[in-house]
Formats: C-alpha cells, sequence, structure tokens
C-alpha cells in the first residue's frame, strides 16, 4: 500500500547478488561442521557396533528425509511456479529454484542407504530378499535379484511363508528399489538443473528474450511427473519401507503435504533474512509475504487433510496390517507426541495464520514459519523413529544375537536421541552449505524476466 | 412537473479512466470524507486502499460462525454416539437411550476422530452461511431501488464510465464545497442527484 510504485529504474542492469563477508562465514562454518559430523556419522553407521549402529541407521533416515523434504519441496516450487505461468513470484522464484538445486547434492548423504549393512537394521524385507536369494544364488549375487518375473524368488518366499512379500515382489524387491533410488536423483536432480540454468542463462543472456522462460514453462509441465514419482515413491521407499507389511494409500499425498508447506516455509524464512540483509528491497514487498503466507496456510491445512484422511480412514477398515501404524504411535510417550502433532502442527498454526496482518509483516511470518518446521521435525520424528525400538526389539527376539541389548527395550530406545540430533546437524549443516552456495551463485532475483516488474508491483 | 417532495442524495461525478478515479478517490480520502462510493464497469486492484476503506468486520462473523458450526457439529455427533451430554437434566434420558455401536467400535469421548467429518462439515457449512448472510446484512441487500439509479449517466458505469458518488449524509458533505473539490480532482458532468422522498 504505502510501497513505492517499482519501475525498471528501480532494478540494476546486471542485477543484484548476494555477497557478503557473513554469509561466507556462515557457508564455511556450515559445511565443516557438516564435514566433521558426517565423519564421526560414518564411523557410527560403519565402524561402530551393532548396538551403535543398529539405532543411529534410524537417526540418519530421520534426518535425511527431513532435508530431502526440504529440498524437493523446492523443486516443486519451482515447477509449480513455471507450470502455472504465474507472475507474481518472479521475485522470490530464484529463491525457489536454488533451494531445489540443494536437491541433487542430497545423494552425499543419502548414499549410505545404499550399502547393504545399513540396510539390514531399516528394512527387514531386504533380510528376507537376501536370505531367500541366498538360498537360490550362492553369496551376494542372489540378493539382488528377485524382481518381478522371477519365480524361484516366488518360491523362495512362499516356502518362508512370506504371503505380502510374494504379493508385493513387483514392487519391493531389490532390483526396482536400487533402480528408483538412482532414478529419484538423477530424474529430479537433473530437472532442478536445468531449470535453474534456463532461468540464471537470462539474467546474462546477451540478446534478452522470452525464450529461455518459455523453455522453462514448457519443460515444467512433464517433468512434474517426475516429482511427483520421486516424493511418492521416496517415501514409500525410505519410510514406509520400514515396515513393509503396512498400507496405506495416503502415504505420498501426506509427505508431499509436509514437504509443501515446509520448504515454503523456507522460502519465507530466506526471503525475509536477505530482505533484512539489505537484498531484495524493491522486488519483495509485504504482498508477495501475504501470497506465501496463504500458500503456508493452505498447505497447513492440506497436510491435516491428509493426516487425518489417513488415520480415519485406518481407523474404520480396522485392518491389522494397517492399524500397526497408529497402534505404535499411540502408545506410551508416542501418543503425546501424536497429540501435541495434532495441535501444534494444525490446531495452533490455523488459528494464528488466519490473521492476514500477520502475514503480510515478515518478521511474524518468519517466525510462523520457524514454527511450522519445528513441528514438520517433529512429525518426522513421529514418522521414522518409533519404528527403531520395535524393529530392533523384533530382530532381537527373532534371534539375532548382535542385538541381544535391544530385548529390553519398550517403546523407545534409551539414549538413541543424541545419535538423533547429531544426524540432524550433520546433514541440517550440509543442508545450509548447499543452500547457501547456490544462492551465492546466481542473482538473487531474475532481473531480466520480462514479468519482473509485474511481480515487484502485484497487489492482492 | 413533478409534484412530489425531493431530497438530494449527493453528488455523482465521472472520470475519464480507472487511474484518474484511483487519483480522485486519495483526494476525496484525504478531504476526510466517510460516506462516499465508487463505481468502476470492473474491479479497480488497490481501489479499496485508495478510498482508505477499513478491514470488514465480516471476517470475525465468519470466525463466530464457523466455531458455532464446530461446535454444533460435536454436540450432535457426541449426542447420538456418547453420553457425555448425559449430566443435561432434560437430555439425560433422551441421550442415555439414544447411543448406537457401530461396527464394535467403542462410543465414548476418545471416538472423537469419528466425528471431525461432521464439525468439518458443519464448520464450513455454518461459515458459508454466515459469509452470504453476513455479506448482505453489511451491504443492506437486498434493496429494490437505490437512489443513483435516478440519475440518467449512472447506467454507464456498467459500460465505460467511472463515478465518485458522495453523499449528503457526509458531515463534510456541502453543496458549494463538495461541488468544487468534486471539480478539482477532475470530475466531468457533476450532478446533483435528488431522490423521491
Amino acid at each position: 500500500m504505502a510501497h513505492h510504485h517499482v519501475t525498471s529504474a528501480d532494478i540494476p542492469v546486471d542485477g543484484e547478488r548476494l555477497v557478503s563477508s557473513k554469509v561466507e562465514a556462515v557457508k564455511r562454518i556450515a559445511g565443516y561442521t557438516s564435514l566433521l559430523l558426517s565423519l564421526i556419522s560414518a564411523y557410527l553407521l560403519f565402524g561402530a557396533k551393532p548396538n551403535i549402529a543398529a539405532p543411529f541407521a534410524y537417526s540418519w533416515l530421520f534426518a535425511l528425509f527431513f532435508f530431502f523434504t526440504l529440498a524437493a519441496g523446492g523443486c516443486f516450487w519451482t515447477l509449480l511456479h513455471n507450470v502455472s505461468n504465474s507472475g507474481w513470484g518472479t521475485s522470490v522464484r530464484r529463491i525457489m529454484e536454488n533451494l531445489g538445486y540443494v536437491f541433487p547434492f542430497m545423494f552425499i548423504f543419502a548414499w549410505p542407504l545404499l550399502v547393504p549393512s545399513v540396510q539390514q537394521w531399516l528394512f527387514e524385507w531386504m533380510n528376507t530378499h537376501r536370505a531367500a536369494g541366498g538360498a537360490i544364488f550362492e553369496g551376494n549375487i542372489g540378493s539382488l535379484f528377485g524382481f518381478y518375473g522371477t519365480d524361484s524368488m516366488e518360491q523362495a518366499l512362499t516356502a518362508k511363508h512370506e504371503a505380502l512379500l510374494v504379493n508385493k515382489q513387483w514392487y519391493m524387491n531389490q532390483f526396482a528399489w536400487y533402480a528408483r533410488f538412482f532414478f529419484y536423483f538423477i530424474g529430479l536432480g537433473l530437472v532442478i538443473h536445468t531449470l535453474r540454468k534456463f532461468s540464471v542463462n537470462q539474467d546474462t543472456d546477451p540478446n534478452p528474450t522470452t525464450k529461455n522462460l518459455f523453455k522453462a514453462r514448457f519443460h515444467s509441465t512433464y517433468t512434474l511427473i517426475i516429482f511427483a514419482i520421486t516424493i511418492t515413491f521416496a517415501a514409500i521407499d525410505w519410510l514406509s519401507g520400514l515396515r513393509y507389511d503396512w498400507f496405506s494409500t495416503m502415504w505420498g499425498v501426506y509427505i508431499f503435504a509436509g514437504t509443501a508447506l515446509n520448504s515454503m516455509a523456507v522460502i519465507i524464512i530466506t526471503a525475509t533474512l536477505m530482505q533484512r540483509a539489505g537484498y531484495l528491497k524493491h522486488v519483495v514487498t509485504p504482498e508477495h509475504f501475504h501470497i506465501k503466507g496463504k500458500l503456508l496456510f493452505a498447505f497447513t491445512v492440506f497436510w491435516a487433510y491428509t493426516g487425518f484422511s489417513q488415520y480415519m480412514l485406518i481407523w474404520y477398515a480396522n485392518i491389522t496390517e494397517e492399524t500397526t501404524y497408529f497402534l505404535i504411535r499411540n502408545t506410551g510417550d508416542w501418543n503425546t507426541a501424536s497429540i501435541a502433532l495434532v495441535f501444534g502442527h494444525f490446531v495452533i498454526p490455523f488459528v494464528i495464520l488466519l490473521q492476514a496482518w500477520l502475514k503480510k509483516n515478515s518478521k511474524t511470518l518468519s517466525i510462523m514459519a520457524g514454527y511450522t518446521l519445528v513441528m514438520h521435525a517433529l512429525d518426522h520424528y513421529i514418522i521414522t523413529i518409533p519404528e527403531r525400538s520395535v524393529s530392533l526389539y523384533g530382530m532381537a527376539f527373532a534371534g539375532d544375537k548382535r542385538l541381544a541389548d535391544f530385548l529390553n527395550v519398550s517403546t523407545s530406545v534409551p539414549g538413541a536421541f543424541w545419535g538423533d540430533i547429531l544426524a540432524f546437524v550433520a546433514i541440517g549443516s550440509g543442508f545450509i552449505f548447499f543452500y547457501l552456495r547456490a544462492l551465492t551463485q546466481t542473482a538473487t532475483y531474475p532481473h531480466r524476466d520480462p514479468r519482473i516488474l509485474e511481480s515487484a508491483n502485484v497487489s492482492n | 412537473m413533478s409534484t412530489t417532495r425531493k431530497r438530494v442524495y449527493g453528488y455523482l461525478a465521472e472520470f475519464g479512466s480507472a487511474s484518474a478515479l484511483y487519483k480522485a478517490a486519495e483526494k476525496v480520502r484525504d478531504a476526510g470524507y466517510r460516506k462516499w462510493d465508487c463505481h468502476t464497469p470492473y474491479p479497480v486492484h488497490g481501489l479499496d486502499a485508495a478510498m482508505g476503506m477499513k478491514r470488514s468486520i465480516l471476517p470475525w462473523f465468519v470466525f463466530c460462525g464457523g466455531t458455532l458450526g464446530l461446535l454444533t457439529g460435536f454436540f450432535l455427533a457426541s449426542a447420538t454416539q456418547t453420553e457425555i451430554w448425559g449430566w443435561i437434566p432434560g437430555l439425560t434420558k433422551a441421550i442415555e437411550s439414544y447411543p448406537t455401536v457401530v461396527q464394535a467400535k467403542p462410543a465414548n469421548i476418545f471416538t472423537v476422530p469419528a466425528f471431525f467429518p461432521i464439525m468439518f462439515e458443519l464448520t464450513i457449512l455454518f461459515s458459508g452461511f454466515t459469509t452470504l448472510f453476513g455479506l448482505l446484512a453489511l451491504m443492506k441487500l437486498p434493496r429494490l431501488n437505490h437512489p443513483l439509479f435516478a440519475s440518467r449517466q449512472f447506467h454507464r458505469a456498467t459500460d465505460d464510465a467511472f463515478f465518485i458518488a458522495v453523499e449528503a449524509r457526509d458531515p463534510k458533505f456541502n453543496q458549494e464545497g463538495t461541488r468544487q473539490l468534486l471539480e478539482e480532482i477532475g470530475g466531468k458532468s457533476i450532478e446533483l442527484v435528488e431522490e423521491e422522498d
């Protein structure tokens, strides 16, 4: 309202770049912290005894997926922005692109999941497959086989009375699992890399046209499918796969809702911090924060909607294989955490984010965005960690001598939360490093985009 | 010659374009008028800010309506499924004879997730109704006629003209001063609209 009308005279010809010694220092500290803690984590994952390595594998998965969703969400907002041909967000589009550009680098933290010595604690179905495969082929080679169509694997699983694994074999087999794993990072990584390149090329194009813009718009259409596949199947492979006998048709949507919500929270916080540091002064206005706040609000409701739908479908159907998920999470202290999630992730932000003045103020909106991220961490903690005590107890009970310590464990593993914090900080500081690296590589906003003035003067 | 008494409704002034109207609206606002309005063929972005309009009170009505719907939904569902409302004297008998056990699910306060869909639907329904009827009440609709329809040029507000109408009931209104202001800010074909009393 009070904002002055932005004209092309306000937009620097060469754009504005995020260059400051403070950013460099933060980037360097984050990089070294991540390197150091990742080395410790690598030791805990691969060098330590099973009673430390096994719980820490779950810590690593929890932290990995939290930041995986944030980076994947950056890809989502870039794709959505391009494909919907929207003008309002042009001035914050570079933040979305740079957040998405962290995604390919998440592979650095994700590769331990490829290693069988880590997988054996997380994915019990792989152990069954390996055992069955080992009976057919000698050694490790057998474990990779068993994708759809191999009768010998099916027979081996049938002989072990693993009816669910037989029926799920077309999806849950190691060959397909590995193929999908690489597809996520290569597929969506190429998508975001290319889209960012189109956008950045426009900044320095000696003959500025809308060519890059139209190319980005066109290629965003079908690549949105790659994003949908990545977030849905990664959620099923890595999180839902922790418990192969569990079904949920809402799972992919549920994880996606949290992804879109919290990457928007990161975008809001980044835009606020950059404005406070003196960047984006002319192009980002309270109107932008209002729109982003509305998206934050919308996805808060969407998250609750999917979360509740999943709960109620399972609750009403009352099938043993399905209810197990909520039984674990409604036992002991996890019940308190689940109820806290309902209020903390939905009721409180719903009432607060209803207010328009709060969404227009970058500071109050950033506080809410930060709060949402904390709730997202709680959400993912409740998704991943309760499975740890159940699985490790189960394996120990089934006779795994290496896990004898876990026979005393009830709903949670005592002391294992230190590992959760360590993994979270290790991957989190790596995330900050790659995010700042991407942000400092490009101009802070696409200053040659033909819609930048429309975006700067947006009113809603 | 008409024999009915006339009462002054106010001034109607035409402006050439949306941007002229926008700038004129800012000046009328700064002059301190309260009872006045703009009439345009299409929505003009930011005009509410130029007119200095306050935020509507409607969201609060909707919030109260939605909350009422939420509570109504909870009451209806829980009254027919559980016994928690049995302590209300007049309801005791009706409620205690009503609870139904569906699919062997327990029927107590912990069944609340089963009520969520009903609570949600009634929240939406009540919010929708308060929005509609609150809006109609605040706009004093429906009404059969409006004094501005007496103006011969006013029908162009739905076609190609931009108008500002300053009402006579505004405390700052006076026949000379207001006309002068409208002329100064670029109003054309200024007309004193009279309504039949």
